[in-house]
């Protein structure tokens, strides 16, 4: 027994010294142990040697493996280990992700300008009344956008109160307005964003169903320098910190003053002939805007003696198209994976 | 609209360069879309608001670019002569609410010839087409005065003249030579047999002035714009003359107008004035008294416009001023501003010519209010986790076609009155017929890998009305991915809003046999399910689509706010049990006994799947890997032996389950 452990010490020791490579000392490990070691044979011995014989052997076998288990750890971390060159031109693996569709990305987006400045979002349905979609507005009976060739009407039966008229898919998020000041009192800030549908024929610039925002804030001291600011911030928060604005006057039943509002080109920032964007204008129209009039307020119920307010509207598509430079609104709702990866 | 500017300037002075002008008339509220030079003249294309009928005049533009420049703006107004009374004709008005007021000169020995190169240069740089002298001549009055005027050949006229409704089915051929069949919405001009115009819209093939006509019967009227708007949609046909008639026209200038116009026909087509004969009323215009209080007016606009600026402003847009107090004055509004009616509508007169850039931005103090909107910040969230998920969201139309939806066993749908085409013509009431189209518009254009989401709202019928709700949809379409993806998925939603009292339950649904319905809190708040075989072909899938859709408002009322759960520093270990199971059990069934058995099971999972010939006839098999774990302790091999013996122990004493 002696003999045939000294031999084996003996000769790992030699083995261990020619060992250069990690392959090497892993040849070593499977030799002295590896199931069909020479030290597993001796081990299987140990039973049956004499009491005392016993007890040495045994311990002395354990010595010795755990000898060897060391050195092979210690020479392996010894090793001067050299890395195999993998070639790192290879292609990367192709992921995939989920991603967010871009318009309600814009939506939530500008929602977040105002909420910032104190504003709460407030979502209103689809399916709304003429009173809320028109005449609290201030949007006369004979009011062309209420032809059926500009609004859709819906089969549901008439409401119970004659005056709230026929049901239709709201035409634009102003109804929201009316909504908030009749059960509301001011101070109201309210941003109000959602789906809105009109009778237009598909085409590159037109959908029947398209995404607005509604911004409207009622209070005693509200006036159109706080408009202005207000939208100010938000161009310059949304488009770029250098944009400048420009309100034209307009016209809405629903607000008097009434204006559209232009940013300047954040293209080519002024005038440049032939911009792709603004195409030489130097500005680009983003939305509508006002005080609110008199007469939507006393509908809702709010004196206008002591309240005033402002309110404006805009397109979600159009600014998500001038940011991204998306230039079919089909696009939206295609819904083609190579579109909505993109974002 | 088109304007000329050398016909303004018959007008006015004007000595402004086109780009400074265009960029005034923008600002002040005539955005110039587009101008451009032709010969000596520049012609603008702009866009009016439809408050301002006004502008649609040469008068109006020229009256706004005065008062843009600072300056009075005043006019030579034409001499109106009203005799002789023409008494061989009578006009009968059928309603006055449809014409309130219709007047005609007579005008003999015309000479119809080419117009003048004058005129026809004004008319066509205005965008009309000259036709002969006498046309160009009612056009050019049209343009300049904003009141449309029609000449009839008289001589075609058979006896009186009648302004009344046509009757259904009768024909009406225009000037354009198209045959329109009109109905009692519409307006026509008549004599004592037929349809001579479509009234304000367009003049008749059959008393159409041409080089034979000898005398003229020049028409000037005012018509209902709601009626004017109805009979030219009703025809098909939108003109010069329509197109003011709808927004309003100045009763106070119809006068000038045909006036004017019979003058320049004498003139210039050698002819004698004859007759006038007129019907109905000239409408009043109420004279409306307006009180501006200046400090009112600043702290409205947040601006500091001066007194004697405001003042002129108003003069120079023809109010009458009168002070009141040191800081009021007393208005008149211009008698052809329909528009004005109060205060605020002032205001925006005054700012829009003072210049909304000379009112300084700044930013309200908004008194806070803590309202959060619960569900809008729950579907944010939501999207945001679903993306994280690695799912897109997707927008898809709220308005479908029944027939598509009814294909989906979706009926009683709330319809459009007025769709404009048969595939948009109900609101769905589940959100998975966009889904299945997405994923159709994909597979087709041969995209992988498609996993999709949208939050939207669907709309149903209710005994009361409608119910319009918030829903989720989840689609599926993906190699190796299946019906169990997409149920965890599910599970991970409620994993990640803590909701733990969720179940599924087996259902079949008109387009998925298979599929189960899921509860949240004992109520039923959607399904998952394969997409069956005959709805795939018929939208022309040509992949296994799982989907599902779930209410909204009940996950958001289930979700709980978070609390950490104590991580286990103890070892986990496990033991496989290999089961065969009867096809008419469910994994279901194995399950509930583990879950029901032991703290100490944190987890388990199918390894292995295997159907062979060595099992007994309906049964299959499978492996399952059980984790324990304490979370005291590190548990000894005996003890997970121990419970883990129970387990296959109580397993095998199923009916239906044997262990292998």
């Amino acid at each position: 027994m002696e003999i045939k452990v000294k031999k084996l010490e003996e000769e790992f020791g030699k083995d261990l010294l020619i060992a250069q490579t990690p392959s090497d000392v892993e040849a070593l490990r499977i030799k002295y142990l590896g199931r069909k070691a020479e030290i597993n044979q001796l081990f299987s011995i140990v039973p049956s040697l004499s009491k005392e014989a016993k007890g040495v052997w045994g311990k002395n076998l354990n010595i010795l493996k755990n000898k060897i288990t060391f050195a092979l750890s210690e020479k392996s971390r010894g090793l001067n280990t050299k890395e195999e060159k993998i070639d790192l031109t290879y292609p990367s693996a192709r992921l995939t992700r989920g991603s967010r569709h871009i318009l309600n990305v814009v939506s939530e987006e500008i929602c977040s300008v105002f909420e910032k400045l104190g504003f709460t979002v407030v979502e209103g349905t689809e399916i709304e009344d003429e009173w809320h979609n028109f005449s609290a507005l201030n949007i006369p009976l004979d009011h062309p956008s209420r032809d059926a060739f500009d609004t859709f009407y819906l089969d549901i039966p008439q409401p119970q109160e004659k005056h709230r008229g026929k049901f239709l898919l709201r035409s634009h998020t102003s109804p929201s307005q009316a909504r908030v000041m009749k059960l509301s009192k001011p101070p109201i800030a309210v941003v109000s964003p959602g789906r809105v549908y009109r009778p237009d024929s598909v085409d590159a610039s037109h959908s029947f169903m398209f995404h607005q925002v509604e911004g409207f804030a009622v209070d005693e001291n509200i006036n159109f320098a706080h408009l202005k600011g207000v939208l100010l911030n938000f161009a310059r928060l949304f488009f770029s910190p250098d944009v400048n604005l420009r309100l034209r006057p307009h016209f809405f039943p629903f607000t008097e003053p009434s204006a559209e509002v232009d940013i300047s080109c954040f293209i080519c920032k002024g005038k440049q002939e032939k911009c792709s964007l603004c195409k030489g204008k130097g500005w680009l129209e983003i939305l509508g805007c006002g005080m609110i009039h008199p007469e939507v307020l006393k509908n809702c119920g709010i004196d206008p003696k002591k309240y005033k307010g402002f309110a404006f509207g805009m397109g979600v598509e159009r600014p998500a198209m001038l940011k991204y430079g998306i230039n079919d609104i089909r696009l939206f709702y295609e819904n083609d994976v190579k579109f909505l990866e993109q974002f | 609209m088109r304007f000329s500017l050398n016909f303004v300037k018959e007008l006015i002075k004007v000595d402004l360069p086109a780009e400074e002008l265009a960029q005034l008339l923008t600002m002040a509220g005539i955005e110039v879309e587009h101008f451009e030079k032709q010969g000596e003249d520049f012609l603008f294309d702009i866009e009016i608001t439809s408050n301002r009928y006004d502008w649609l005049s040469i008068v109006g533009i020229a009256r706004e670019i005065s008062a843009c420049l600072g300056e009075r703006f005043s006019i030579k107004y034409p001499k109106i002569v009203k005799s002789p009374l023409i008494k061989d004709k009578q006009i009968k008005i059928e309603s006055s609410a449809d014409c309130p007021f219709y007047i005609a000169r007579r005008i003999r020995g015309v000479k119809v010839s080419i117009s003048p190169a004058h005129l026809k240069e004004r008319i066509t740089n205005c965008k009309i087409n000259s036709i002969n002298n006498v046309v160009d001549i009612t056009n050019y009055c049209m343009l300049k005065w904003g009141n449309p005027l029609h000449s009839f050949d008289e001589d075609k006229i058979e006896g009186s003249i009648y302004v009344r409704r046509a009757r259904d089915g009768e024909k009406f051929i225009g000037i354009d030579e198209k045959e329109r069949i009109l109905n009692s919405e519409n307006l026509v001009i008549a004599d004592e047999k037929k349809v001579i115009a479509l009234a304000g819209v367009m003049g008749a093939k059959n008393t159409e002035v041409t080089e034979k006509t000898k005398n003229v019967l020049l028409e000037a009227a005012i018509f209902s714009p709601l009626r004017i708007r109805h009979s030219r949609r009703f025809a098909g046909i939108d003109t010069d003359s329509s197109y003011r008639f709808e927004r309003q026209v100045f009763a106070d200038y119809l006068e000038y107008a045909s006036a004017q116009a019979s003058q320049l026909i004498a003139e210039i087509a050698g002819a004698e004035f004859t007759g006038y004969l007129g019907a109905g009323k000239k409408p009043r215009v109420t004279d409306k008294k307006i009180t501006l209080d200046l400090d009112k007016l600043n702290e409205y606009l947040g601006a500091e416009y001066q007194k004697s600026k405001v003042k002129s402003i108003l003069v120079n847009l023809g109010f009458i001023v009168k002070e009141s107090g040191k800081f009021k004055f007393l208005l008149s509004a211009p008698k052809h501003r329909f528009d004005i009616t109060r205060e605020v509508d002032v205001y925006e007169e005054i700012s829009r010519i003072y210049g909304y850039d000379k009112i300084k931005e700044r930013i309200p103090a908004i008194p806070h209010k803590v309202v959060k909107n619960e569900i809008y910040e729950f579907k944010k969230e939501l999207r945001q986790q679903l993306s994280v998920l690695g799912l897109s969201e997707i927008i898809t139309y709220s308005v479908e076609a029944d027939e598509d939806l009814g294909k989906l066993g979706c009926n009683n749908l709330i319809k459009l009155v007025n769709p404009l085409r048969a595939q948009e013509n109900s609101l769905r009431p589940s959100l998975s017929l966009g889904l299945i189209k997405t994923v159709s518009y994909n597979l087709n254009r041969s995209r992988a890998n498609l996993r999709f989401f949208e939050i939207a709202n669907v709309y149903s019928r209710q005994a009361n009305g409608f119910c319009e709700l918030p829903h989720l949809s989840i689609g599926l379409c993906e190699e190796e991915k299946d019906l169990f993806y997409l149920k965890g998925i599910i599970e991970e939603i409620f994993k990640f809003l803590n909701i733990n009292d969720f179940e599924f339950k087996e259902k079949s649904f008109s387009f998925c046999a298979n599929a189960l319905e899921i509860f949240v809190n004992k109520k039923s708040a959607g399904f998952l399910g394969k997409l069956d075989e005959k709805i795939k072909n018929e939208f022309g899938l040509k992949k296994e689509l799982y989907l599902s859709e779930l209410d909204i408002a009940s996950l958001c009322a289930a979700k709980k706010l978070k609390c950490y759960a104590q991580i286990s520093p103890y070892p986990v270990v496990f033991r496989d049990i290999s089961i065969a199971i009867h096809k008419d059990k469910h994994f279901s069934d194995v399950e509930k006994i583990i879950k029901e058995k032991e703290e100490y099971i944190c987890d388990y999972r199918i390894i292995d799947t295997y159907q062979g010939k060595d099992l007994e006839k309906d049964f299959y098999a499978f492996s399952l890997r059980v984790f324990y774990q304490s979370k005291e302790r590190t548990l000894t091999s005996e003890e997970v032996d121990q419970i883990h013996n129970a387990i296959r122990e109580l397993l095998s004493k199923q009916e239906g389950i044997r262990l292998r």
